[in-house]
């Protein structure tokens, strides 16, 4: 069975772009072996700033780079890398956290970047705090203009933060909403505490190394508040270090996709949407679907 | 005293631990050691020759070894954590060295993908854990709560801990080794105790 | 090898579904889990059984519980939370259970009366002779040792059924001992000095792991420790 499944590549990841590398992390001296989908990847950069991402086997790839990361997909793209229209905005040029490994599967990960209730217990002092930890009502609907496979919006989120970036030096209430553009690609839209009327953009990537484990690529698109890239990433660092015990502790491991696998609250509206996103468009990766668990024991 | 410093190093978080502990309080120099490169700048190795964090800055003194900051923190600030007369003190704080080198190397080669040979350093951090949990277990029996016996911590525990309690973000377990789960919930309860990423504080507001 | 190039990972090894059955484990018969000791106040025991992970902890007045180390909620392990009085909280939520396994309280919506659907998996639970026992459906009362000090207990990375076999073909003077099957591939050797000498047991099971662990192949997915 697990042979099967990973013998098969999954049709909707296979034919996506997924990042592998960042430019800033490569070294010339050093070449970079990573996985994507099983298969074994080699990126290597040259003193010129060349990149070249190479399959171990031989076997041709597409390869791209966008927003600091360095994209590959391993069959026939149906759509380009994903578009940030806020990226070409010059005042917020893209801040590259650098990859995060973690045992846990993909679509595990980007749940939980979409979960508001845990703010206020995995990242207590930062992103919320015990007893400001009720989720206020939100929407979720699908995502207009989406890629091939459609997406989610979740708007009208709203939490408490003690401290809701670096540059944040009270608590505030903070507004969000949440897209879900691809499977593995999500992103969050966030009040900034000195540009009132705009947000800060942070994007999730998450590579599909096995059906298990993921390696997460986050992506800020923050304005300009004063705050260094240095102190951008090490915030995001912190948090995405603090989910990471959290996502390798989630059993079973691959997220369930039918009915009474979990038991979701009111809360939990965007992560219900997604699964039902996901088993709709019928992704099979990372995913325990209806089918599989009708024949397994218990 | 200023500490040079980055979040997700374990000997830097020793030093911001044992401060903690003690309720000496730092001032934070952040340095991005990736994918920055901040620790061989010129200006950082003209400081820190080793090209080492962490580094504390007290008055004129350079301090450029995570142990040493401890022992230098521990003299001024709490020498019980620091019983120099007892020679299982620097048994423990090698084997926190090479919990560094084995279970901190495997947490730096998963987590950021550090160079290294994660499989063997996992295989070294097993027998040191191994060794850590049973010299642990029969401490309890004993009556014992802490790497030395001696009725409070040291710096030894907070050398090891910092290892140890964040272990699984390398693909170690704790699983097997309650001995030092059950030390790993007693440093988190002390008083003064701060967390680092992959390593939980005490809820707040949990009736205890 | 690392985690950026998935070269230690196995997605095979820890199969999302575990079978109730396989030799040495049977749903019928109490294993020894932990030690008494092993289950201090303020705590969370981890331990995995028969493939099921459990999460093990005692309400104020000193009784223990045993759970499926899961929150019914996201799946998060319990044993990653905190005991909170006579309630232990998960990590992930803050959800709140209490002694029987029913949810008390989520934080998201504090003003929800919480259905009484939402309830931590709870196993039967005994203790015997220094030690705690559970299964899946333990019929009668758990096995009793003889009065004894309980030893350390030694995980061993080979399946129950080659550490039982390997345990029954030497005499064990001054020794009782029981076998905790963990997972497919890695027990648990648990047990009773009659004579009090927890050293002398130790260095007899180490000895008997390190026997038991240089026969036959390695195993992928067991944990090791200790």
């Amino acid at each position: 069975m697990q042979e099967w499944r990973t013998m098969t590549p999954d049709p909707i990841l296979w034919n996506d772009w997924h990042p592998v590398a960042a430019r800033c992390t490569l070294d010339p001296g050093r070449a970079h072996h990573t996985v994507l989908l099983h298969v074994p990847l080699v990126v290597t950069i040259d003193a010129a700033g060349t990149i070249i991402a190479r399959r171990n086997d031989g076997a041709p790839l597409q390869q791209c780079e966008r927003y600091g990361l360095v994209w590959v997909c391993l069959g026939t793209p149906v759509q380009p890398v994903l578009a940030i229209p806020e990226a070409d905005e010059p005042d917020r040029p893209p801040v590259v956290v650098g990859a995060i490994g973690v045992r846990a599967a993909g679509p595990r990960v980007i749940e939980n970047f979409l979960d508001l209730g845990h703010l206020g217990y995995v990242h207590a002092g930062y992103l919320g705090d015990d007893p400001q930890t009720r989720v206020l009502p939100y929407d979720v609907a699908p995502l207009p203009d989406a890629g091939v496979h459609g997406g989610l919006i979740a708007t009208r989120c709203r939490m408490y933060q003690p401290k809701a970036s670096p540059a944040a030096t009270e608590g505030f209430l903070v507004d969000y909403f949440y897209k879900v553009e691809r499977p593995l690609a999500t992103c969050l839209y966030k009040d900034n505490p000195v540009h009132r009327d705009r947000f800060d953009v942070i994007y999730l990537f998450v590579q599909p190394v096995t059906e298990v484990t993921s390696i997460a690529h986050p992506l800020l698109l923050c304005l300009p508040d004063g705050t260094t890239p240095a102190a951008l990433r090490a915030f995001q660092q912190i948090i995405f270090m603090q989910d990471k015990p959290i996502l390798e502790n989630q059993r079973p491991a691959r997220l369930p996709l039918y009915d009474g696998a979990e038991l979701p609250i009111g809360a939990d509206r965007s992560s219900v949407a997604y699964r039902r996103w996901l088993a709709a468009i019928g992704l099979r990766w990372g995913v325990i679907t209806a089918t599989e668990a009708a024949g397994a024991p218990r | 005293m200023i500490l040079y410093d980055a979040h997700h190093l374990a000997p830097c978080y020793a030093v911001r631990l044992l401060a903690g502990l003690l309720g000496v309080p730092l001032t934070l120099a952040p340095m991005d050691v990736y994918p920055g490169h901040d620790d061989q700048t010129d200006a950082f190795l003209d400081l820190a020759p080793a090209g080492r964090l962490p580094v504390l800055i007290d008055g004129d003194r350079v301090l450029g070894d995570w142990q040493e900051i401890l022992a230098h923190l521990a003299l001024g600030h709490g020498p019980a954590w620091f019983p120099a007369d007892k020679p299982a003190l620097i048994g423990w704080l090698g084997l926190a060295r090479d919990l560094g080198g084995s279970a901190g190397l495997a947490r730096m080669i998963d987590t950021f993908g550090a160079a290294g040979d994660a499989a063997a350093a996992r295989a070294e951090a097993d027998r040191l854990l191994d060794h850590a949990e049973r010299h642990l277990w029969f401490a309890e029996r004993a009556g014992g709560q802490w790497l030395l016996p001696r009725p409070t911590p040291t710096i030894a525990d907070v050398g090891c801990f910092v290892f140890i309690a964040p272990c699984e973000d390398g693909g170690l377990s704790l699983r097997d080794r309650p001995a030092l789960r059950r030390w790993c919930d007693r440093v988190r309860f002390l008083p003064g105790f701060v967390a680092m990423s992959g390593v939980f504080p005490p809820m707040a507001n949990t009736p205890r | 090898m690392s985690a950026n190039d998935g070269g230690t990972f196995d997605a095979g090894a820890r199969p999302d579904f575990w079978p109730d059955f396989w030799p040495g484990f049977s749903p019928g018969d109490w294993y020894a889990i932990a030690a008494d000791h092993d289950v201090i106040p303020g705590h969370i025991y981890r331990t995995t059984l028969g493939g099921h992970d459990l999460a093990v902890w005692r309400t104020r007045d000193g009784t223990v519980q045993i759970w499926r180390d899961r929150c019914p909620h996201r799946g998060v392990r319990l044993s990653l939370g905190e005991v909170a009085g006579d309630e232990l909280r998960c990590q992930y939520h803050a959800w709140r259970f209490a002694r029987g396994g029913a949810c008390t309280y989520i934080p998201a919506q504090p003003a929800m009366k919480v259905p009484g659907t939402i309830h931590a998996e709870v196993w039967p639970a005994a203790e015997a002779g220094g030690l705690i026992w559970s299964g899946i459906d333990p019929q009668g009362a758990p096995p009793a040792l003889p009065a004894g000090t309980v030893v350390r207990a030694l995980p061993v990375a080979r399946p129950a059924a080659v550490v039982a076999e390997a345990l029954a073909e030497t005499d064990w003077p001054g020794l009782a001992l029981v076998v905790q099957p963990a997972d497919a591939q890695s027990a648990i050797v648990r047990g009773v000095a009659t004579d009090g000498d927890c050293l002398a047991a130790d260095r007899l099971l180490r000895a008997l792991r390190r026997r038991i662990e240089q026969n036959g192949p390695e195993q992928n997915g067991g944990e090791r420790g200790a």
